[in-house]
């Protein structure tokens, strides 16, 4: 095993596999990392401003050069546009899968969309009350219809305030409303933030970035958490579920069709129809076992948490799970997904489907998915999978290690009931301080930072220390990879941890779900709040994301800050070209929202700077705490 | 021997190398840790801008006689032979600037020196990375150089690559095969050079 392998990856799957593609002259995010290097100091500093064409302009970090931009904008000014920008792209991303969830709805609700159905009508009802909806004597798609229409108002301008905030406590809304900052419309807070960061708009960097915060929130408090919500109406809220991980899923008899995105209204049909039996002989006929689905990223998520379908891995392996050779075909939908795959798939035989109308790829065939189509292209899609398996090259397949074993499906509903149907036993644990507290591991895949390690480390040396993990996204993947997410693993876990966990059956690190269902923690954390009559900054609560990289990962740490809640980043956002910035993320904004982001690569160092945060809340709640 | 050699044509202007120069001579090396030194580091090259606005790398280009090295009265300026590299020594300097007068470059500045005696200001220029190059390391702004406006070459290299590059461009039938390495760029420059002759820019 040469020795860049181990530095690239912890994982032995994806070691193996970057041989392989390392062999067979297959180009990697890790090799176009490399080629990049070294990248644009001002862009990394967030100095560099392309919003007009007067510019592009840079500011000079050492102040020789240049110190604002042609419209005068300094570099507190320029940073704060550009990270403003940021979060309104990372809102904008989760809260547009929103919409497309919502526009299912609706088209179920008319009969519009054959093979989708209200599979939580107790939940759809529950979240139909929050919006007003009265369902008294009506049927479940009157009520389908009734409760689209009002969500797809949560995106326009009509709205004084979103209506997921009614489920924030009090003492935070108070503070949103002091600094001005609730959410109104999802949609209009990016459009407004677009606006500000238009040249000649805000030039504050302060007003710039309170805004920031109320952009964030109508994804976490809006956009995303309908994502979360209507994903569970439309296709079960998940309960506890077994599967299997990482790219020993993948099965060297079957026909391997694999999905790769987030939004599980393409993955779910495929599914679907990966069960039909008329398919299935046909894979039996090609001279397969049969067929065996697994996922990618988010929307393998979404079917991991709902459907127990195994999980072959996270951002970082989308294109080495191609190098396999066992794939006959990958269905994309959108978001993480690298415009390179297309290019390692023609070195084999899989086929690359895209399916949205808002995401082309290059050298991938673009099949459509609407609701109206969906269950029919689908059927069609897997028979293709299947007829594709002939052209297999056996003497390529390279499946390099075993699956293990993994446990999923805790939505909040799960978890309550796992608890015995309230939060009372949780809370009773973390007064007594058999649990310290509990972080929400998150994010992404960066090959900046070796794969897999921060997750991993981090969620190890938190779980050593009796503090409960809950974890989402490509966190998740890397988490239960490590073999963290089996009852059994409560064993890597403090005494305290091991013995709560222990009697609940439950691993010490559970999986809440995809990114969107990042929102599944702010409810958790809402309802622990008000149990206890504090606000979420009170509570010994932290987020972190050692390996993020995108959009969405700063949209996400700013509505988790936002809510109240310490968060750690494994990787600089681009504002350390504004000290004022820098020093307002990670010291003022405790005053302000009661919560900081602070950056550390280290994720030992993180584990540390985390236990001291929730020991101090702790303390702050009269609980006993210890020395970190 | 090597030198970096500057390719003005391939400049996009980035300034890159001004903040490499600049961090390789901080005390921490690292660009987040030169920005909280003081004094800042301050790059010894210097991107100046073009007739049509495009950028121009401006470096030493340690003179063989060198009329600085003429010019410096208290001889703080000299040659080291080994590494074919003017430098100046900070302790000697005495901050009268004959030395800028005398360069027919204008890549000498005055400041105090991050890697200079505290609270002094001196003569700075480029020292060809000559610590960096003992490490077996090119220059900094080589380095960084993402278009290689600046490259680290044996000068009869670089010469008969550009020598081999008119022979190409005056071959029988160049016109119809126009290999174009940077089409987006050389538009970007030939839409700068419209906008200033249209403006009238340096009249």
């Amino acid at each position: 095993m040469s020795k860049k392998y181990e530095e690239y990856t912890i994982t032995k799957d994806g070691q193996l596999m970057l041989a392989k593609a390392e062999k067979e002259q297959i180009e990697t995010a890790w090799d176009r990392l490399q080629a990049q290097l070294p990248q644009c100091g001002y862009c990394e500093l967030g100095l560099s401003c392309r919003n007009c064409s007067m510019g592009p302009c840079r500011v000079d970090p050492f102040g020789e050069g240049p110190q604002k931009g042609v419209c005068g904008a300094d570099a507190d000014i320029i940073v704060a546009r550009n990270f403003g920008r940021m979060i309104a792209a990372g809102a904008a991303a989760h809260s547009d899968h929103g919409r497309d969830l919502v526009e299912v709805l609706a088209n179920v609700a008319e009969g519009k969309a054959p093979g989708y159905e209200i599979k939580d009508p107790e939940k759809m009802k529950r979240v139909a009350a929050e919006f007003g909806v009265d369902t008294k004597g009506k049927d479940t798609l009157q009520i389908a219809q009734e409760l689209a229409d009002a969500m797809q108002e949560e995106y326009g301008t009509r709205k004084k305030r979103l209506q997921f905030v009614s489920r924030v406590p009090q003492k935070r809304l108070d503070t949103w409303e002091k600094l001005g900052i609730v959410p109104r419309g999802i949609d209009r807070e990016t459009s407004e933030m677009m606006h500000r960061t238009h040249m000649g708009v805000d030039n504050d960097w302060q007003s710039l970035l309170l805004h920031g915060l109320r952009n964030a929130l109508s994804d976490g408090w809006g956009g995303s958490m309908i994502a979360t919500e209507v994903s569970d109406i439309l296709f079960g809220t998940p309960s506890p579920v077994t599967s299997t991980i990482n790219m020993g899923v993948l099965k060297e008899d079957h026909v391997n069709i694999i999905v790769h995105g987030h939004n599980p209204v393409v993955s779910e049909m495929i599914c679907q129809a990966t069960e039909d039996e008329d398919l299935v002989q046909l894979a039996k006929d090609k001279g397969a076992k049969g067929i065996n689905l697994a996922g990618l990223c988010c929307t393998g998520n979404e079917l991991l948490m709902r459907r127990g379908i195994p999980m072959a891995g996270n951002h970082l392996m989308t294109e080495l799970v191609i190098v396999t050779g066992a794939v006959e075909m990958i269905l994309v939908d959108y978001q993480c997904i690298m415009p390179a795959l297309g290019h390692v798939a023609k070195c084999f035989h899989t086929k690359m489907i895209s399916t949205s109308d808002k995401a082309k790829f290059p050298e991938m065939e673009h099949r459509e998915f609407h609701p109206e189509n969906a269950r029919e292209l689908a059927r069609e899609l897997v028979r293709e999978a299947v007829e594709n398996f002939e052209r297999r090259i056996p003497e390529r397949v390279y499946i390099p290690v075993e699956p293990i074993k993994t446990m999923s499906g805790f939505s909040v509903e799960a978890i309550l009931h796992a608890l015995g149907g309230t939060p009372d036993p949780l809370i009773e644990a973390i007064k007594t301080g058999k649990i310290r507290g509990a972080v929400g591991v998150v994010g992404c895949n960066n090959p900046k930072i070796k794969h897999d390690y921060g997750h991993v480390t981090l969620t190890r040396r938190l779980i050593e220390n009796d503090i409960l993990v809950v974890d989402t996204g490509c966190a998740a993947i890397a988490n239960a990879k490590a073999g963290f997410k089996v009852p059994e693993a409560v064993e890597l876990a403090g005494p305290g941890l091991r013995e709560v966990c222990g009697a609940l059956g439950i691993p010490p690190v559970l999986h809440v779900g995809s990114c969107v269902d990042n929102v599944r923690i702010l409810v958790l954390a809402a309802a622990l709040a008000n149990a206890l009559g504090v606000d979420i900054s009170d509570l010994p609560l932290a987020g972190a994301a050692p390996e993020w990289y995108s959009e969405k990962a700063v949209s996400i740490a700013v509505y988790v800050v936002g809510s109240g809640i310490f968060t750690v980043l494994g990787t600089t956002p681009p504002i350390l070209g504004s000290m004022n910035v820098v020093k307002m993320a990670t010291e003022g904004l405790n005053d302000v929202i009661g919560a900081t982001l602070a950056v550390e690569p280290d994720p030992e160092k993180a584990a540390i700077l985390i236990r001291r945060h929730i020991e101090k809340k702790r303390a702050g709640l009269g609980l006993p705490s210890i020395e970190v | 021997m090597r030198q970096v050699i500057i390719h003005p044509e391939r400049c996009v202007g980035c300034m890159q190398c001004m903040v490499a120069c600049a961090v390789a001579h901080s005390k921490s090396k690292t660009l987040f840790g030169a920005l909280q030194e003081k004094p800042l580091p301050r790059p010894r090259i210097h991107v100046g801008v073009g007739l049509y606005r495009e950028g121009f790398p401006n470096r030493c280009r340690h003179c063989d006689p060198a009329p600085c090295i003429m010019a410096c009265l208290p001889g703080a300026i000299y040659r080291n032979e080994e590494m074919d590299t003017v430098l100046i020594n900070p302790d000697r300097c005495i901050n009268c600037a004959s030395c800028a007068m005398a360069c027919p470059f204008g890549v000498i500045r005055y400041h105090e020196d991050s890697l200079g005696p505290e609270g002094k200001v001196v003569a700075v220029k480029c020292d060809n990375c000559v610590d960096r190059q003992a490490k077996g390391l090119v220059p900094a702004c080589v380095e960084v150089c993402m278009t290689n406006a600046l490259t680290f070459e044996e000068p009869d290299t670089s010469l008969k690559r550009k020598t081999d590059e008119i022979a190409r461009r005056i071959s029988v039938g160049a016109e119809e095969r126009k290999a174009e390495t940077a089409p987006g760029f050389s538009l970007l420059n030939t839409l700068k050079k419209a906008q200033t002759e249209m403006a009238d820019y340096m009249v």
